[in-house]
């Protein structure tokens, strides 16, 4: 696959994390430009400290460090109810006008109709749009990325999951 | 490290059976536990557990269509209907921006 598109997208830690952890992270960097700051740098670095799931995985995704595009961001505008790090990845989409990825709620939350935003699993539905994985293969990705802990990641997971069975 | 957490607390009475405050004791005392540290730690793992099994419950059936937000509201508030309505719209909209790109992609790389 050659980078024939090269659209813009943010990536927060939880986009980073997300997608490596159904090995799609080497795919997207292929296709797409994947812009974040150093901060999320400096956050998946304290993550792969740990030898736990995600540090494992924020390991893996610190391999491809130098295909990310690290950008400085100015806060213009700031949120209160999120912290630093979220705060310049929204000043950052909402000056570049690219889409931030994330799955974390709160971000979500905050920002809605502010910028363009979308769930990680945005990518699961483009490939399998694209051609590139099958059904099979984008289902059993979507089951890694569910969460049972977590209420909010299972709405995403059941509103994903009613579209890829209807697809192809 | 070590993080400091400054909770807010609040007074709740419960009356226990005795029977129930005799294996209270039981349990303190072989764990060597403040009893009332033990009742907060398991009452807020159990509470844990349950809010999150229910709100998935409620997500499943707002997802389904079978709860509007309204009604989820008069269940559990706006704070968590409010929340439910976001995730499930943010979720909504990747999947369509997904086709789209997809269907951008697919003839990009077909071209």
């Amino acid at each position: 696959m050659e980078k024939i598109l090269k659209e813009n997208f943010i990536f927060d830690t939880s986009a980073f994390i997300s997608l490596e952890s159904i090995y799609l992270l080497r795919d997207i960097i292929k296709l797409f430009n994947i812009i974040t700051t150093n901060s999320v740098v400096k956050e998946l670095e304290n993550f792969a400290k740990h030898e736990d799931k995600n540090g494992k995985i924020a390991k893996r995704v610190l391999k491809f460090k130098n295909k990310f595009n690290i950008q400085k961001s100015k806060i213009k505008e700031l949120i209160e109810f999120l912290e630093q790090t979220d705060n310049e990845l929204y000043n950052l989409s909402l000056n570049k006008r690219f889409p931030l990825i994330t799955d974390d709620h709160k971000l979500n939350y905050h920002t809605k109709h502010k910028i363009i935003l979308y769930f990680s699993t945005f990518f699961l539905i483009t490939f399998i749009s694209a051609g590139l994985i099958s059904k099979k293969e984008s289902l059993e990705k979507l089951e890694k990325l569910r969460d049972i802990r977590n209420w909010e990641n299972n709405i995403i997971y059941l509103t994903t999951k009613k579209e890829l069975e209807k697809l192809i | 490290m070590l993080y400091v957490i400054n909770m807010q607390t609040e007074q709740f009475n419960v009356r226990l059976s005795t029977e129930l405050l005799k294996d209270l004791e039981i349990v303190s005392k072989l764990l060597k536990v403040n009893r009332s540290e033990w009742i907060k730690t398991k009452l807020a793992e159990d509470l844990n557990e349950e809010k999150t099994r229910l709100l998935m419950e409620l997500g499943n059936l707002y997802t389904r269509g079978m709860i509007t937000k309204k009604e989820v509201e008069i269940l559990v508030g706006k704070k968590i209907a409010d929340r439910i309505e976001s995730v499930s719209f943010t979720a909504k909209k990747s999947i369509e921006a997904g086709k789209k790109y997809g269907k951008n992609l697919k003839r990009e790389l077909h071209i």
